[in-house]
């Protein structure tokens, strides 16, 4: 497959409404040149100009949810990097509250395993969880196909993006994936700085808060997506209102017990609170945890207890200086993106 | 002229025509040990001494591969072969094969649940199976996966006296895929023709899921006298084992 140029949206001119004269493009699919290798199955499921405008509709639609209030957007607000900010735990039909911190979506072709605790490893598959959840849409997917099939609209959509298919679970979670595999968040001065790119420049601060973070954080937080989508116990105090033992609920192991995934950085000024349970309210409070609260246990991640003491040797200094590397991470051209966005 | 078309008819009968197409019912029988399975009141007794009453049995059928006696293979094609067979709805027991080329087939094989490679391709392919087996209650929302069997009632042992409940779920966890392909040799011959529907009769022995070459006890798994509920860990591996032993073709019915 050739990978030619970032997310390049183009054909908007064929968007008419006219359908007669329609025809539907793929983007051009390309990685940037500081990040890791593709993990999405782009073979299966090509993203089209179609396709995604669909996905897109879909991703905002709260006709999906048992009450018709509850869109994928309601907790995955874009200029919070498409989480819910400001929510320790999301928030589903019926004032359910969930278990879990809304994780971002961004730069999803790149992981190969979702969720905090990796409890699905296919991101076409991926929206099934919040679509059905009882806590968070618990949608009925046989009523969102007739839903869409007797809406003109979709009807319209569905056959711009998938001319010879049916309306059905199969095509909707296809449009879904092409709308999320396309948010790609790349050029915040981060990126534009590790690219060499003319007027992308970091201050002392930011430049030593950068050399600080590849030695004290880049072990877990790796890549220029800063996480090696591993599960690690990150010596969070376990919070007893929600037992949540992450990664043991998935392979029933002992020793994955309290492991969460790494996230990636990226946005991460902007998506407050942190963790798996949104404990922490702001970056300080994430850099001191790993400063002075590491909790010691049997899953304890080994790179967190070392010269016999837990968690991560900082000054006040660095983690000043780590804090200002990471709001290089902010992409606003990601953020605001009107393509992205609801209305 | 009648020793002509005689001859013609003689012909034709040794040489049996296996042009076109025809169907093939392979019916789903579920039993436990040697007697049909009769759900919630029954009584079942395992090898450990404990007693099941089975409420509700399901399993997902997929990738059904036919053989014939010279040993080529017919594919079923692949989108249209996932079923869900549910033991309280009987018209789901029989899967109602099409468009087989005629032919006499000797053994048959499919796997229970929804394959690896299925699921790396997402939804490419899946058409409405997610709805349906989100309406079976097959659907895993924690992962978004299949349950691929599941198997559920009460129990009672010599420790625990009161009718506690139990359920089994199988599918993939993590990294395990838990992914069952069986073959089984058929007792004679699936005559496939234009004319002639086969049809394959299974039993499916529900003892063998947790009573089969390995031996789940669901007394040691009623954690905190909350029920049995078995969806994941290392029984999950070896129920999947046993799966492969649960079914056999009992006859084949050619007409």
């Amino acid at each position: 497959m050739k990978r030619l140029f970032v997310l390049a949206f183009i054909g908007l001119t064929a968007c008419s409404p006219d359908d007669a004269s329609y025809t539907d493009v793929p983007f051009a699919i390309s990685k940037p040149s500081n990040f890791p290798d593709f993990a999405y199955n782009f073979e299966a499921n090509m993203p089209t100009q179609a396709g995604f405008e669909l996905g897109k509709k879909i991703f905002y639609d709260g006709r999906l949810s048992s009450d018709g209030t509850i869109s994928c957007g309601f907790c995955h607000i874009q200029q919070h990097a498409f989480t819910h900010h400001g929510h320790s735990l999301s928030h589903g039909v019926n004032n359910e509250v969930g278990f879990r911190n809304t994780p971002a979506i961004q730069n999803l072709a790149f992981q190969n395993v979702f969720m905090y605790d990796g409890s699905t490893d296919n991101l076409d598959l991926q929206p099934l969880i919040p679509i059905t959840s009882e806590v968070e849409m618990h949608g009925n997917l046989t009523s969102i196909v007739t839903m869409m099939q007797s809406d003109a609209q979709y009807r319209k959509l569905f056959k711009r993006a998938f001319p010879d298919a049916e309306i059905d679970t199969e095509h909707l979670l296809k449009a879904l994936g092409q709308f999320m595999v396309m948010l790609q968040s790349s050029n915040s001065r981060f990126d534009k700085w590790r690219r060499n790119e003319t007027g992308a420049n970091f201050s002392g601060d930011e430049t030593e808060g950068y050399q600080i973070f590849q030695q004290k954080c880049a072990s877990c937080h790796t890549t220029d997506l800063q996480t090696d989508h591993s599960f690690r116990n990150n010596g969070l105090a376990v919070n007893q209102q929600l037992y949540d033992t992450g990664r043991e609920r998935v392979t029933h192991l002992p020793s994955d017990k309290y492991k969460f995934k790494v996230p990636s950085l990226r946005n991460v000024e902007k998506t407050a609170p942190y963790m798996h349970d949104g404990r922490f309210y702001t970056l300080e409070a994430v850099l001191e945890h790993y400063a002075s609260g590491v909790q010691t246990s049997e899953t304890l991640d080994p790179i967190l207890q070392q010269n016999g003491s837990p968690g991560i040797a900082l000054t006040d200094e660095q983690k000043s200086k780590i804090i200002a590397f990471l709001k290089t991470l902010t992409d606003d051209e990601f953020l605001s993106n009107p393509k992205f966005s609801e209305f | 002229m009648a020793t002509a078309l005689l001859l013609i008819s003689c012909n034709s009968d040794d040489n049996a025509p296996t042009t076109g197409t025809g169907s093939l019912n392979i019916e789903f029988d579920n039993v436990y040990q040697s007697n049909n399975l009769i759900l919630n009141t029954q009584p079942n007794t395992t090898s450990q001494n404990e007693v099941l009453k089975i409420g509700q049995l399901k399993y997902i059928v997929s990738n059904i591969k036919l053989t014939k006696a010279d040993g080529s293979i017919f594919t079923y094609p692949k989108s249209q072969s996932y079923f869900i067979v549910d033991e309280t709805d009987e018209a789901s027991t029989t899967l109602q094969l099409q468009n087989i080329p005629s032919g006499d087939y000797v053994s048959v094989s499919f796997g229970i649940g929804v394959d690896q490679q299925q699921w790396e391709l997402g939804a490419d392919g899946q058409g409405n199976f997610l709805a349906l087996a989100q309406s079976e209650d097959m659907l895993w929302s924690w992962s978004a996966g299949y349950k691929f069997l599941a198997f559920e009632g009460t129990f009672t042992s010599p420790t625990v006296a009161s009718e506690t409940a139990f359920m089994v779920h199988t599918g993939k966890t993590g990294t395990d895929y838990n992914y069952t392909t069986i073959t089984l040799p058929l007792t004679n011959s699936a005559l496939v023709r234009t004319d002639i529907t086969p049809q394959i009769h299974i039993f499916a022995d529900a003892s063998k899921i947790i009573d089969g070459q390995n031996k789940i006890v669901l007394s040691d798994n009623n954690s905190g006298g909350m029920g049995a509920m078995i969806m994941g860990g290392e029984n999950l591996a070896l129920i999947t084992a046993n799966l492969s032993q649960m079914f056999t073709v009992n006859h084949v019915h050619n007409e």
